[in-house]
């Protein structure tokens, strides 16, 4: 096979190119935001409820009468930031656990796979539930209950990975020259389950995604007045025979995103042969 | 007519920039109603997409570009989807390379016959049932109504091929084409599979096409040979005449290449009397202890020991050869010896002293003089390190070499192993198989080691590719004085690297001694049944039958 570029992974397919796309203008609409919106996003900009279209508000107003776009593309901001960092978080600190498991086993792998099975064992909305509670609601903890969340899934994955590498003859040679643990790990372990390691990363923020969506409207995440999206759903359902756009906007903007990052991972997972990797093919 | 008639054949694959590029170009062939032709060739040579390409079928990103393949005079590439589908699996029959991969894992073996016989026989399922128990008889499975019931991972490869085979005989079909069916089974076990083949097929008189990589195997099953090379027909006519006088420079190194048991041996007996071996194994065993289980407490099962009392001494500067069928132990020797493995009782004696320890127990300095070389090149090196950093490695930690020092070194390393300095730069995936294997023997000896072992070293490669690779370890270790301990299921090879050989059968020795006694007058059965198979001959069966 010939080498992978950048290029031919981001335009596997179409719809990985639909997919990247989607996640880009998500990403650049989100970074650049505080440059290009009219208003401030708590900010009381005009009447409330303007239907979109109107002229100095494009996509209306809430029920407050905030600019709506504005809030709109705030709004994703601090889900993304809390998916991506929290998530992050678990792919890597678990991805050591993963690998450092695979690698030393006995004992120590029993240990850490009985933790990751404790965890998974406790109804995930309960587990946020309580964490919430517990420690407040804030960006900080939102993103540490996140990656708490979806780290035991990762450690499977890419434990699972690194043990089809462990009986290899290069991981063999390595122990063999006397290479302590620790470097077999970064040296010779590490840089091979990075595919699988990617494509978690993918998979699971785009369900941290809906995850911190769903929390915010249940009132267990990001507190108002800052804007985010599942709140807007869940402050919009009062007024949906009025103003039905004020929950179908931020839906519109949660499914663009995790449609987008979905087709983009399918693609990725695709084009770096993680069938194969796993032993699914062949 | 003839019953196969194949013209001007090309079929190619797409590449980056969409146009294809021809792996099989213009190979044409005729083959009558139960005649034999075997198709060699070295690995990317197009012989299986060429088999495939027989049946009306692509792989996926290949087309066919050009060509006719007539069968019973009609043309095979024409053929509508429902035509082809009565015409595989009954008129044509393809018992490809792995066994456990053209089985379906969760379908009892029985049930994976008797669908081919209901699908294309119309049977109902006790006549099935019939059908398939006799031709498991046939294909001599032993107990066909036990093996019926087994899933494909509860029977040995030998008997999964014979599984596969009972399946493409099902429909009696005019023409079987087998695609390296027997690549995967040591060689005992590949002759057994082929005599079977042999005779079932006269006796249901249908054509073969058998594709293989070994020459000396199309000679032993097939009248007439296509020598392939880059897709192209090199060379055609009678097998015999083919393996005895080969014209083109090809088939001549093809056939030379062949590292052949009753050549004379080149490496030299021992010599030295009384001088102090440079490894001793002492009544070695080695038993896999089960792992701690719940269902262990309940059912306390003692796994038989892999080796059993296993004893013989290297001397430094030799090779020894360890021989024996997959299973047989020769590995597990290797892994105790380098520390992989603790023994279970029994004394590894290094240079005097006794190094019965795990690798991490071990001195650095013990470590770097016992260097070990896997069977599969590709994954003894890491995917994700450059050439230069895989062989600046072991330089660093055991010399402490680095920067332009290492690299110098990693060239000369190169050089011996006749690779240039522009693959430090490469990543393994990016070299040749036989490239890859001599890389990791550069590895090896980077550590200037004093014994190396090397275990199935070239049985991944391609036969012109091992002579060359032999050749190289060969040089080397003369160069550098190492004591080899050479693994190896292939006694031709054996015949031509080793001074002193060892037997081994189910973890015992069955005779050791210089190889050149071994091989010309062999004491043990078991040798003589490895060298009977080893050689193609035909008395073979019966040396077989006695050791059962």
């Amino acid at each position: 096979m010939s080498e992978r570029t950048l290029y031919s992974v981001l335009t596997y397919t179409p719809g990985t190119t639909i997919g990247v796309g989607l996640v880009a203008l998500h990403m650049l609409g989100a970074l650049f935001a505080p440059l290009y919106i009219p208003f401030g996003e708590t900010q009381l900009a005009g009447f409330p409820l303007l239907p979109p279209g109107t002229a100095e508000h494009v996509l209306g107003t809430d029920v407050l009468g905030r600019d709506y776009l504005t809030r709109l593309v705030m709004g994703g901001r601090s889900s993304i930031f809390v998916a991506m960092v929290g998530v992050l978080g678990a792919v890597v600190i678990g991805g050591l656990f993963a690998i450092s498991a695979a690698y030393i086993g006995g004992l120590y792998d029993d240990a850490v796979m009985r933790i990751v099975d404790t965890k998974l064992s406790i109804p995930g909305i309960l587990f946020v539930a309580l964490f919430v509670t517990g420690f407040g609601r804030s960006v900080t903890v939102l993103t540490i209950v996140i990656g708490l969340t979806y780290m035991p899934g990762a450690i499977r994955i890419i434990r699972s990975q690194a043990l089809t590498l462990v009986p290899l003859g290069y991981i063999k040679s390595a122990r063999l020259r006397g290479e302590s643990a620790l470097s077999v790990i970064l040296r010779e372990l590490t840089p091979n389950v990075m595919e699988v390691v990617a494509v978690e990363f993918a998979i699971r923020t785009s369900s941290a995604i809906l995850t911190i969506s769903a929390l915010s409207f249940l009132g267990l995440g990001i507190s108002p007045p800052t804007p985010d999206w599942g709140l807007m759903v869940s402050d919009g359902v009062r007024q949906i025979y009025t103003a039905p756009w004020l929950v179908l906007l931020p839906a519109f903007f949660i499914s663009t995103l995790v449609i987008g990052l979905n087709f983009a991972t399918d693609g990725l997972a695709n084009a770096l042969g993680l069938d194969a990797a796993r032993g699914l093919r062949g | 007519m003839a019953l196969l008639e194949v013209k001007g054949l090309k079929v190619g694959y797409y590449d980056e920039t969409g146009t294809l590029v021809p792996a099989v170009d213009d190979v044409s062939f005729a083959l009558d109603k139960g005649g034999t032709l075997g198709i060699v060739g070295e690995s990317g040579c197009g012989k299986t997409t060429l088999a495939r390409a027989l049946m009306g079928y692509c792989r996926p990103g290949s087309a066919i570009m050009a060509g006719e393949v007539l069968f019973e005079g009609e043309d095979v590439l024409e053929f509508t989807t429902p035509e082809l589908r009565r015409l595989r699996g009954r008129r044509i029959a393809i018992v490809p390379q792995n066994p456990l991969g053209s089985l379906t894992y969760h379908m009892k073996v029985g049930h994976q016959v008797t669908e081919i016989l209901k699908i294309h026989q119309g049977m109902d399922n006790k006549a099935a049932r019939q059908a398939a128990l006799s031709l498991f008889a046939a294909t001599k499975l032993p107990e066909p109504e036990r093996i019926y019931d087994r899933y494909p991972h509860e029977i040995s490869g030998g008997q999964r091929q014979r599984v596969v085979i009972a399946g493409a005989l099902a429909c009696e079909p005019a023409l079987m084409i087998l695609d390296e069916p027997t690549t995967a089974l040591d060689t005992t076990t590949e002759m057994q599979v082929l005599k079977l083949v042999k005779d079932l097929r006269e006796k249901i008189d249908t054509a073969l096409v058998y594709i293989t990589h070994d020459l000396t195997l199309t000679n032993y099953m097939c009248e007439n040979v296509l020598v392939m090379l880059d897709g192209k027909v090199m060379e055609r006519g009678r097998a015999s005449q083919i393996f005895e006088s080969p014209r083109t420079d090809y088939t001549k190194m093809l056939v030379s290449a062949i590292p052949r048991v009753d050549a004379p041996s080149r490496a030299a007996a021992r010599t030295g009397a009384g001088r102090q071996p440079l490894l001793r194994v002492e009544r070695l065993s080695f038993a896999y202890r089960p792992r701690f289980s719940l269902g262990g407490l309940l059912k306390a099962e003692d796994a038989p020991p892999a080796v059993d009392d296993v004893s013989f001494a290297i001397e430094s500067g030799e090779v020894l050869a360890l021989v024996g069928e997959s299973g047989s132990g020769k590995s597990t020797v290797a892994n105790v010896i380098c520390g992989l493995l603790t023994p279970t009782s029994g004394d590894v004696v290094f240079d005097g002293r006794p190094i019965n320890l795990s690798a991490r127990h071990r001195p650095a300095d013990l470590k770097r003089r016992i260097q070990i070389i896997f069977q599969d090149p590709l994954s003894s090196l890491n995917p994700r390190r450059r050439i230069g950093s895989i062989l600046a490695r072991p330089l660093e930690m055991f010399f402490g070499l680095k920067g332009k020092r290492a690299r110098d070194r990693a060239v000369e390393l190169l050089e011996d192993m006749e690779l240039t300095s522009d693959l430090l730069r490469r990543f393994p995936r990016q070299l040749s198989g036989g490239q890859q294997q001599r890389v990791a023997i550069a590895r090896a000896f980077a550590a200037e080691p004093d014994l190396i072992l090397c275990d199935e070293v070239t049985s991944a490669l391609d036969v012109s590719v091992q002579a060359h690779v032999l050749e190289l370890l060969k040089g080397i270790q003369a160069k550098t004085g190492a004591a080899c301990l050479f693994i190896s299921h292939d006694l031709g090879v054996v015949k031509q690297v080793a001074g002193m050989t060892v037997v081994l059968e189910k973890g015992v020795i069955a005779e050791a001694g210089p190889t050149e006694r071994i091989f010309t007058d062999p004491v043990h059965d078991y040798t003589r049944l490895l060298l009977a198979a080893a050689s193609r001959r035909e008395d073979f069966e019966e040396l077989a039958a006695q050791r059962i």
